[in-house]
């Protein structure tokens, strides 16, 4: 039984291996030496790296210094409402990365509300607009990772520095600064990545100022360069892969303690009050752009006339909005259901069957977490290109769950693990079946994190922008990609409409998928 | 030889990891109806013991005969063995009834009776007031009762445990330890009890087998281990540790009769 399921293991680590390694040796074989030294003295990819760099590096930095700050007021400050406070500073990640870049130019751009309000006169269109926007984009990420590591702190070190005597900056200097040292650069990382690979908000804010991921997307959607494409996203594979290599290293002592002792943390007028007023803030920064894709949805045209309308609404329905939207709908339900079934079978596979071959899963598994979605999507046109599912929606809800795999695979993972590892032990005596053992037993007891998987494939099959962008073709395109196309031609209330719409149907499905 | 009292033969045993030797040549019989328990430090090789005689790993080399035949490959749940883990492994999601009930159901041989077979054992093990309580609301004490209530519904000759009451109070234990042995006075079922716990061993078995690093010292009863231990290890881990807690508690209560 043992030896069938450890080929089951080879099989399933074979398949990632072909899904995420093949596309891209596919990309890296369209790689030729000319091109590449072509590609490398250019001066626009030269600016373009130095753009990407910088300004990637400032918004990594502000996000996690705002991030961490948010982390840092809900879990050392007596304040109230931190439901409330997570939930609106998670919001922005419901929505594409695109969106922030035009909420900003709505409410800060040359005619944008704040700017006619308050006779702001911000050179938005460039680096500063990429910064504000990445820092939007990647502040609730930002957060969370932060919350998640200040959460499980164990507050005993700190009770006893308190005992000795330590006072508080060397408390800091030599108990916190070492506990955050491994995941700080694992956060780091991961933010910079995640910024440094995203088209979105340099597309639509950039102005002339051009980053690698927008340099790709134009020379591929615009010229059809797809080896100048490829020498791109084999560029953009470099902090992605170091960032995940990293992560690998660190997670290895990440949960060297699972007994913690929680924070008794007594009044300070000083530190609420500071927590209030940098939690309240950041909340109207979160909120006003959601705030004005509704209200810009709905006027006329703004500055000039504000009556109510629901002509966006209509205008997105003659362009076949209702279609792209159903596109979405397939897409997301269907990743969110072969997605979740697969990660479970996969993570059950490597969590629960201990043989030789079970890291290889693991590792085959999480290898997408190293690929940037423009990245993906670029290698699967090369590698697909002429086959049956090309064109098709089957093709971005394959390339969707490979691009998202690895975050429910890891949820799912990491529950099973916590699971009584001796139940399968008990199953076997008692005469029970592996597969009734698992319908009956475990997947009741793991249904919280099978309803997290299902909404994180769903939300993010919703709003990506990233690996459907080179796939999706006018009978196949999902809504998301709706705002480039409006962005484009400068409807920016048929922006704020999709993207309200997202929104919407993301906050919709995730309440009620996790109401309980 | 092999003596008709019986049930389980273990012959030549061996056992390794990679290149580990866990267990070294292991022999040892159990009688029918016998409380034997299987004493040792942590790592000895004891759980492999357990786990190799369940049927959840097999041997590089050796024999367990059970009732004469040979079971050292039979699968673990047509061996007529049952097992309590030290965390118990109850299904978190169902009742402490449904735990009972649940491999009762999926079996034709007892699905008719099923439901009388759980109601029986729930009054046996004084459980029947906590029948429609998942395992999260019941105690550590209910938690093993449920344990072994689902482990004699499929009803067994042998039955294992695997450090079941390192994890509970002294009450609690002391009670449990009490209700073990009038279940296996009631149900005539075989024993076999792991523990590191000296005290333990001696209040509850006929018989305690001695293990350090993969090897039995000695397999005896309480008061030949006492009077006659085989070696200096044996006198080391079992007789003297036993005196040190017998010397301080004799102290304690003599210093509270001289008050």
């Amino acid at each position: 039984m043992k030896s069938k399921l450890n080929w089951i293991q080879v099989v399933l680590g074979c398949f990632f291996l072909f899904a995420v390694i093949g596309p891209l040796l596919t990309m890296f074989l369209t790689i030729d030496i000319p091109h590449l030294t072509a590609i490398f003295s250019n001066k626009a990819f030269k600016a373009a790296t130095y753009n990407s760099v910088v300004y990637s590096g400032i918004s990594a930095v502000l996000s996690i210094v705002l991030g961490g700050t948010a982390a840092w007021c809900l879990t050392r400050s007596r304040v109230k409402f931190k439901s409330f406070f997570i939930l609106i500073l998670t919001i922005p990640m419901l929505i594409p990365s695109i969106s922030h870049g035009t909420g900003l130019v709505i409410l800060l751009g040359a005619n944008g509300i704040l700017t006619n309000l308050l006779g702001l006169k911000l050179p938005l269109y460039g680096g500063l607009g990429i910064i504000l926007g990445s820092i939007m984009y990647s502040l609730p990420v930002a957060f969370l990772m932060f919350y998640d590591i200040l959460k499980y702190e164990d507050a005993l070190p700190y009770d006893m520095a308190e005992i000795l005597g330590v006072n508080k900056l060397r408390q800091f200097k030599d108990l916190t600064l070492p506990y955050l040292y491994k995941p700080l650069i694992s956060i780091i990382f991961a933010i910079f990545t995640l910024i440094v690979t995203d088209y979105g908000v340099p597309l639509t804010i950039g102005g002339h100022v051009k980053t690698l991921p927008v340099m790709m997307y134009e020379d591929v959607i615009g010229l059809l360069d797809f080896v100048k494409g490829s020498v791109i996203g084999t560029f953009l594979l470099l902090p992605a892969v170091v960032a995940f290599v990293i992560d690998l290293l660190n997670k290895g002592n990440a949960n060297a303690s699972y007994v913690r002792t929680p924070f008794r943390l007594n009044k300070s007028f000083a530190r609420e009050c500071f927590s209030y007023l940098y939690l309240g803030l950041i909340t109207i920064i979160v909120l006003l752009p959601l705030v004005t894709f509704a209200f810009l949805s709905f006027v006329k045209k703004y500055p000039m006339d504000l009556s109510f309308t629901t002509y966006h609404i209509h205008r997105l329905i003659e362009m076949e909005g209702l279609v792209y939207l159903g596109n979405s709908f397939i897409i997301a339900i269907s990743v969110a259901v072969i997605g979740t079934l697969g990660a479970f079978v996969t993570a059950y596979l490597s969590a629960r069957i201990q043989t030789k071959t079970s890291y290889f899963l693991h590792l085959m598994t999480i290898t997408s977490l190293a690929i940037p979605g423009l990245v993906l999507g670029l290698s699967y046109v090369l590698f697909f290109n002429g086959t049956l599912i090309y064109g098709t929606l089957a093709m971005l809800i394959l390339v969707n769950i490979v691009h998202f795999f690895a975050s429910p695979y890891l949820i799912m993972y990491n529950t099973l693990n916590k699971v009584n590892r001796n139940l399968e032990d008990i199953g076997m005596i008692l005469g029970i079946s592996r597969f009734n053992l698992i319908t009956h037993v475990i997947i009741p007891q793991v249904a919280p994190s099978l309803k997290e998987m299902a909404v994180y494939l769903f939300v993010n099959s919703m709003m990506t922008i990233s690996a459907v962008s080179f796939l999706s073709n006018v009978a196949t395109k999902p809504i998301a990609l709706m705002i480039t196309q409006f962005e484009a031609i400068m409807m920016l209330e048929c922006t704020a409409v999709v993207s309200l719409i997202i929104l919407g149907v993301n906050i919709v499905v995730r309440t009620i998928a996790l109401r309980n | 030889m092999n003596d008709s009292q019986d049930i389980l033969e273990i012959k030549n045993l061996f056992y390794s990891v990679e290149q580990k030797q866990i267990l070294n040549d292991i022999n040892f019989t159990v009688q029918n109806g016998e409380f034997l328990s299987i004493l040792g430090p942590s790592g000895c090789g004891k759980t492999t013991i357990l786990r190799l005689l369940i049927g959840l790993l097999q041997p590089d080399s050796g024999q367990i005969i059970k009732n004469g035949q040979d079971i050292t490959f039979t699968h673990p749940s047509k061996r007529g063995m049952g097992i309590v883990f030290q965390n118990y492994a109850l299904f978190e999601n169902m009742t402490a009834f449904e735990n009972i009930e649940y491999a009762l159901k999926l079996n034709p041989k007892f699905k008719a009776r099923s439901k009388d077979i759980v109601n029986e054992l729930l009054i046996q093990m004084n459980l029947m007031e906590h029948a429609d309580k998942k395992p999260v609301n019941l105690s550590g004490g209910q938690q093993q009762r449920v344990a072994i209530a689902r482990t004699l519904a499929i009803n067994p000759d042998i039955i294992l445990f695997d450090e079941p009451m390192s994890a509970l109070d002294v009450e609690t234990r002391l009670v449990l330890r009490k209700e073990l042995k009038d279940l296996q006075h009631k149900y005539k079922n075989t024993m076999i009890y792991i523990t590191h716990d000296q005290e333990e061993a001696f209040a509850m078995s006929d018989r305690i087998m001695v293990m350090s690093e993969g090897k039995i010292h000695q397999i005896d009863t309480p008061e030949n281990l006492i009077t006659h231990p085989a070696d200096d290890y044996v006198k080391q881990f079992v007789v003297h540790n036993l005196r040190v807690k017998m010397d301080s508690l004799l102290k304690h209560l003599g210093g509270m009769y001289e008050k």
